[in-house]
């Protein structure tokens, strides 16, 4: 074999590898991004009962008014961040302890949930969060905004959040809010 | 298409090297690389690239969009912003030089239904502008003109805006440096794409009205079993008759019956009418049943400060915020930007919005409620002033009641009509 040749050859085989790699990671701007951090498998085996606990807030909505009303919680402070947050997912979901409005369709449950490096929360619901749901503007912006501020007031990792519903991403919630973006926290909507 | 996908063909190639290279079947093998480069070639077409400078010269600031083929184009002039739409056949990708203009503040990109628009965000408005083309790369120059009674606000004093003027030596080497033969035809087309006169005088044509839902999706229900989709198309074809009797514009609705019109298409419809305002007529509900009243929605871009600031339109580079964009980031904007028209018209539908609201107050004699913002799929590909209004909430048995009347619903779209005139009636004076 012509050593010439080869080295030609090679030559011709990296320029168009390179060639190739450049065209198609410029034709991917909807790439989707799943930087893993820490998953929801990995729920610790740490003996909760030893471990310290920290207030929380949660977003719950009112008789009163449209606004979200943050209620105070216990929740064990684990060192994993995805625990810490799915604790909290999960005290929204049972409900308020002063009488406030359930955000989410009470049938709601957790799937899934995730964290990526650059601080998207994933919160994958299962659908009754969209078929029980009531629909509406305001009940979507209620149901949205106590998932997204209370992850975000809570856990300095957390800036967005992507909502799920069964393992997939929706175009909206019932009809009306958007869910085919991660959101950031309106603060605005809670009342003073 | 993935970055996962670029990997195939690369791997293919490995195998096709060493599978001929063992059998010394070099001629195929650089037959197969000569028609995977042509592949490559012929698929990188379809994916056109645009390059943006923007660089300022004595009387004018000049944009120079670069593209490898010749692009349809057509430009709109929002007081101080104009629109650049290209039709969309394959994908763009842009790359702008960073700049700093006395002229231009501000570029961003959008994508609409089936075009990329180019927003230019001029310093001030009324500024005036010329378009051309030229080949030999293909370029599309817009120039950029103070209005003329801020002229002599300029040092040094200059001649006239339109008098022919002597190119700056970076002007020529620009321009006269790449001639073709092809200048002269291209000094032939200049005229071919005139200033436009702004907006109000010229693009109010039709108002497209979006009666919420349809079909399958029903919306929200009322305790008597109203359905959201039966209130917002009566109140809809309400609204067209009162703009039609009384004013100049053609009116469409995104349905006239109770079919399923897909979010996407509803804004489709507004962008391929080259709609002047979209109106989405919705019902609300709530949990609790004593909540209520009218509220006027506009599109919350959805984005921290930080990426309204440097995203919403790509800030020249002011060096404290190009520094934190890592390029991981730089995708983020892609995202966030992707069929996201309505990102450039935000400050006029909040206007729309504020309008609409206060008359909605004053037929309901309610307490100053203020418009509000959310992230609507909806309104986010309509290009141009969008608003969301919901009439009353349909979860409050009073006004499921009254939201059942003609009378109720007549109300409704005058009050809605008699803030759009408002909203035209300032927009015009601009
Ligand atoms: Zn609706």
């Amino acid at each position: 074999m012509d050593a010439k040749k080869i080295i030609i050859l090679s030559a011709l085989v990296v320029v168009s590898l390179i060639l190739a790699v450049v065209f198609f990671r410029s034709g991917g701007e909807e790439k989707i991004k799943h930087y893993l951090d820490e998953s929801f498998q990995e729920k610790d085996n740490l003996s909760e009962e030893s471990l310290p606990t920290r207030s929380i807030t949660l977003y719950f909505l009112s008789e009163d008014d449209n606004y979200l009303h943050p209620e105070k919680r216990e929740i064990v402070d684990h060192p994993s961040i995805v625990h810490q947050a799915i604790q909290s997912i999960e005290e929204l979901l049972k409900g308020s302890q002063n009488g406030l409005l359930p955000p989410l369709p009470v049938d709601t449950e957790l799937r899934e949930f995730f964290i990526t490096k650059r601080g998207i929360a994933y919160v994958d619901f299962s659908s009754e969060i969209r078929e029980e749901h009531l629909s509406g503007t305001s009940a979507e912006m209620g149901t949205v905004f106590a998932v997204v501020n209370t992850l975000t007031y809570n856990f300095k990792d957390i800036n967005k959040v992507f909502i799920l519903i069964d393992g997939s991403e929706k175009e909206t919630l019932a009809g009306h809010i958007d869910l085919s973006r991660p959101l950031v926290p309106r603060y605005d909507l809670v009342a003073n | 298409m993935s970055s996962d996908a670029g990997s195939i063909p690369a791997a293919s190639i490995i195998a096709i090297g060493t599978k001929a290279l063992s059998k010394s079947r070099k001629r195929n093998l650089i037959a197969a690389l000569f028609i995977f480069f042509l592949a490559i070639l012929v698929f990188s077409q379809s994916l056109t690239s645009l390059k943006i400078s923007i660089r300022d010269y004595e009387q004018y600031g000049r944009v120079v969009i670069e593209s490898a083929a010749p692009l349809s184009y057509h430009i709109e002039q929002y007081t101080s912003l104009f629109l650049v739409r290209f039709r969309a056949e394959g994908n763009f990708t842009i790359h702008r030089e960073s700049f700093k203009s006395k002229y231009v503040k501000s570029l961003g990109w959008a994508k609409g239904s089936d075009y990329y628009m180019l927003t230019i965000n001029a310093t001030g408005p009324d500024y005036s502008f010329e378009s051309f083309t030229l080949t030999n790369p293909h370029r599309i120059v817009i120039d950029i003109h103070l209005p003329e009674q801020s002229k002599e606000d300029l040092p040094p004093p200059e001649k006239p805006k339109r008098t022919p003027q002597p190119r700056t030596e970076e002007a020529e080497s620009q321009i006269e440096s790449k001639e073709s033969p092809d200048r002269q035809q291209d000094e032939v087309e200049e005229p071919s794409a005139p200033s436009m006169p702004p907006l109000a005088s010229q693009a109010l044509r039709t108002i497209v009205i979006d009666p919420g839902h349809g079909g399958l999706e029903v919306g929200s229900k009322g305790k008597f079993g109203t359905l959201e989709k039966n209130l917002t198309l009566p109140i809809s074809q309400k609204l067209k008759a009162i703009i039609e009797r009384n004013l100049a514009y053609r009116v469409v609705l995104t349905r006239d019956k109770d079919v399923d019109v897909s979010l996407e298409n509803r804004a489709a419809i507004a962008n391929n009418n080259r709609a002047m305002l979209f109106i989405s007529v919705h019902v609300n509900g709530f949990p609790r049943s004593s909540a209520r009243g009218s509220e006027t929605f506009f599109l919350s871009l959805n984005a921290t400060d930080e990426e309204s600031r440097r995203l919403a339109y790509m800030e020249n580079n002011s060096s404290d915020i190009e520094s934190k964009i890592s390029s991981e980031d730089e995708d983020d904007i892609m995202m966030i930007l992707w069929d996201m028209a309505q990102s450039a018209f935000i400050k006029q539908s909040s206007e729309l919005a504020e309008n609409i609201q206060q008359e909605l107050n004053s037929l309901l004699g309610t307490r100053n409620r203020g418009i509000k913002q959310a992230p609507f799929k909806v309104l986010t590909g309509v290009a141009c002033p969008a608003i969301l209004v919901e009439v009353a909430f349909i979860s409050n048995p009073a006004e499921e009641r009254k939201l059942q009347t003609e009378e109720f619903q007549e109300n409704v779209a005058r009050a809605i009509y008699r803030g759009i005139t408002n909203f035209l009636r300032n927009y015009s004076t601009e």
